[in-house]
């Protein structure tokens, strides 16, 4: 054991070794290392950042631009990230982050504040909302990213499919029950087809806390993992029970994919490359991203999606007001606190971050776009009808209470919800779980709201 | 053990201690180049991953800047910690499953099976039992997923569809521990089985011992120290496990193969509470060091 412990220990020490003077001046020229995640269905950002560098290095002579991938999950490139960020020598001088993230880093100091450099930079005033500005905001009010996408999240689901079980298209679900309704009614008339698809297991990480879980509770009346005026977190409670409850459904009645599958890191590709292409899938909860996976851009393009794919938006737990529901997040450039050259790396910010590059990812990765002059251009809907559907769904989105402790608070869920999902816990008892280990994950019961 | 032993046959020309100690600092000199070693690269972060686990240290968030002690806060948590138990129970499980009895006991009857053959037989056998523990812990889990998958090896042969990577997960990644991990404890009865004097196994024959009695009389006890070493090495490789399960199972579904090691990995390199973490790494080691103890004590008792 003392070999293992070591053996991990070298491990970072090797990796903070290797990472070690990545900025430091050579042969005269300055470099600037640019931390990256690239996946093989998921090469739009490899594909954007190269020509990024291309075009600053053009501009910038005497700078250099390393590009450093990491291979991998979502979840991987976080827990990447954090171990290069241990320590200034490791660290990256930019790198692409994920906004729920930020807090954290900013608490941690990793972090620089780029409103200096912003108030600099027109296209931010003009081209940026103030909603997707607000994406990388900390909690003591500065900006510490620019976005490079945003997002919504809602329904999509097989026409064929609806049309064998008998359902009408186009489809809306006014509450949950609606939504079950299908998945049983697709159960029942389509055999040998998955009803309905979510993440809900702790692999697939902050996806099933913000697509699966989320969805469901903000959904619910007054549903929050967070109370704003009592700044406070909110320790399960009916919503909580009634949003694992669905998902205990999906489960317990077979409506979901088998446990094998759910537990699949691919699921995703399995969903949207594999199983609604073939028609043996009838409905998935999921990102507005979903439909960069049939474009011509994708690694496995299915042109004929537009006519069988229909998306509606997440209804509410009762058909309440507003009727759906959804939830916006996103990922932002961001600079390290440690780069000595801030002036250079704010500037390839606005590079990656341009008219042209921000475009080139929105239509690769299918994530909404961020700006403005992106947004209007007829290029960046031209072969996505569902675009304009969810940029809509903005109007009825929430942002996660990303602070400092939600990663964690993220945990618990994701471990409530595989939970739910294998039935080793009844939602009443997840929900319990999650009550007592909130005040440990958000440092003290007295941040915490009782049920 | 070296520094115990050492001083005795100088100690009888030079009662003075001098040349004595001198004899000692000569023995102990070809042992400074590998203790300084080990104290530049392992010591500090040894050191410190016992300091962290009595502070609430994480990898980011304000607790990795302003890290404070929290004394055996940790440790509390740990114990009350169902997550934590669990895995305790499954890293015993998986110790004495594929370890203790799985590794030991076929790496012993393969090795008494081999006594005797022909060569090309040891030959053909040893290379195929060698070569599933010469493969990177990786390549292995790979092989045996595709075996145990849904649509794997092992499903098509039995024209049936289980996922049994999902439904038995600890009996999947403990076979395929075994089927990796064999080979150590097979070369080292081959080994020690070598040893054994034929005059002795032959005349207990004479006297009318059957084969089960010859082994248990007469071969066993004749091998009992490799056996104890045997156990030892192979209980604290199995203990720190880590790749094979992570790659079969992820410690999943659920929490139903998440054994300690994988259970720490997810504390400290995803939920970033490193703190918590090398808590529970400081556990494992004091498991570890109760398990070799025990085994120690049995030679001892053995000898007795």
């Amino acid at each position: 054991m003392k070999r293992r412990l070591a053996g991990s220990l070298l491990l970072l020490a090797a990796i903070a070794g290797c990472g070690a003077g990545a900025s430091q001046e050579n042969s005269g020229g300055k470099e600037l290392e640019v931390l990256y995640r690239v996946d093989v269905t998921w090469p739009h950002l490899e594909k954007m950042l190269g020509n990024a560098k291309k075009q600053y290095e053009a501009a910038h002579p005497g700078v250099t631009i390393q590009l450093t991938a990491v291979q991998g999950t979502p979840e991987a490139y976080y827990t990447k990230l954090a171990l290069l960020n241990r320590s200034p020598d490791s660290a990256p001088d930019l790198y692409y982050h994920d906004t729920f993230q930020v807090n954290a880093d900013v608490a941690a100091g990793k972090l620089a504040p780029l409103d200096e450099h912003l108030a600099t930079w027109p296209d931010w005033d003009t081209q940026f909302p103030d909603s997707v500005k607000a994406a990388a905001r900390g909690t003591d009010g500065r900006i510490y990213g620019v976005p490079i996408s945003t997002d919504t999240r809602g329904l999509w689901y097989q026409k064929e499919v609806f049309a064998k079980a008998g359902l009408a298209v186009p489809w809306q679900p006014k509450t949950w029950d609606d939504v079950l309704t299908a998945a049983r009614t697709i159960k029942q008339r389509v055999p040998g087809v998955v009803p309905f698809s979510m993440y809900s297991t702790k692999i697939h990480g902050e996806a099933t806390t913000m697509q699966g879980f989320e969805m469901l509770l903000y959904g619910t009346p007054g549903g929050t993992l967070y109370d704003d005026t009592q700044q406070k977190w909110v320790a399960g409670g009916r919503n909580f029970t009634d949003a694992l409850a669905f998902v205990n459904t999906i489960y317990r009645e077979e409506l979901g994919p088998r446990q094998a599958d759910a537990q699949n890191p691919k699921l995703a590709d399995k969903v949207n490359m594999d199983w609604f292409p073939a028609a043996k899938l009838g409905i998935s909860l999921d990102g507005a991203w979903t439909a960069a996976a049939w474009k011509p851009t994708s690694t496995k393009p299915w042109p004929e999606w537009t006519d069988k794919i229909g998306w509606a938006a997440m209804p509410t737990q009762n058909g309440q007001e507003p009727g759906s529901v959804s939830m916006s997040g996103g990922w932002v450039m961001a600079m390290s606190a440690y780069t000595p050259h801030k002036k250079e790396a704010f500037d390839f910010i606005t590079v990656a971050t341009n008219k042209e590059n921000s475009m080139a990812y929105s239509v690769g990765t299918g994530d909404l776009a961020p700006r403005r002059d992106v947004a209007a251009d007829p290029a960046y809907s031209a072969d996505n009808p569902s675009v304009q559907f969810f940029t809509e769904l903005a109007a009825v989105t929430h942002y996660r209470p990303a602070y400092e402790a939600y990663p964690k608070v993220s945990a618990q869920i994701q471990e409530a919800m595989e939970a739910i999902t294998t039935g080793s816990r009844t939602p009443e008892e997840a929900t319990a779980a999650y009550a007592r280990s909130l005040p440990a994950a958000v440092g003290g019961a007295d941040k915490v709201l009782g049920p | 053990m070296t520094i115990a032993t050492a001083p005795s046959p100088p100690a009888t020309q030079a009662p003075s201690g001098g040349p004595s100690r001198r004899g000692a600092l000569r023995r102990l000199l070809p042992l400074v180049p590998s203790f300084v070693l080990l104290a530049l690269f392992l010591a500090g972060p040894i050191l410190w991953s016992v300091y962290v686990a009595f502070t609430n240290e994480t990898l980011t968030g304000s607790a990795s800047v302003n890290s404070t002690f929290v004394g055996l806060d940790n440790f509390v948590r740990m114990f009350g910690d169902p997550n934590f138990l669990n895995s305790f129970l499954l890293t015993f499980v998986f110790v004495i499953g594929s370890a203790v009895i799985g590794q030991n006991t076929l790496g012993l009857v393969i090795a008494l099976l081999q006594r005797g053959r022909g060569r090309l037989l040891r030959s053909v056998v040893n290379g195929v039992v060698i070569a599933a523990w010469v493969m990177p812990e990786i390549v292995a889990a790979a092989c045996w997923f595709s075996f145990l998958a849904e649509d794997g090896t092992l499903n098509t042969v039995l024209g049936i569809s289980q996922e049994w990577l999902y439904t038995a997960p600890m009996v999947a990644v403990i076979l395929a521990n075994v089927w990796r991990g064999t080979a150590f404890s097979m070369l080292v009865y081959s080994a020690a089985l070598s040893e054994v004097p034929a005059d002795l196994v032959e005349a207990a024959a004479v006297d009318g011992a059957g084969p089960l009695r010859r082994l248990v009389h007469v071969t066993l006890p004749l091998i009992r120290r490799s056996i104890m070493a045997n156990l030892m090495l192979i209980t604290l490789q199995t203990l720190a496990s880590f790749g094979l399960i992570y790659a079969l199972t992820g410690g999943g579904p659920g929490t139903a193969s998440q054994t300690t090691p994988l259970y720490m990995y997810e504390q400290a390199f995803r939920y970033f509470e490193i703190g918590y973490g090398s808590a529970i790494a400081l556990v494992l080691l004091v498991i570890g060091a109760l398990f070799s103890l025990v085994y120690l004590r049995l030679i001892k008792v053995e000898d007795a």
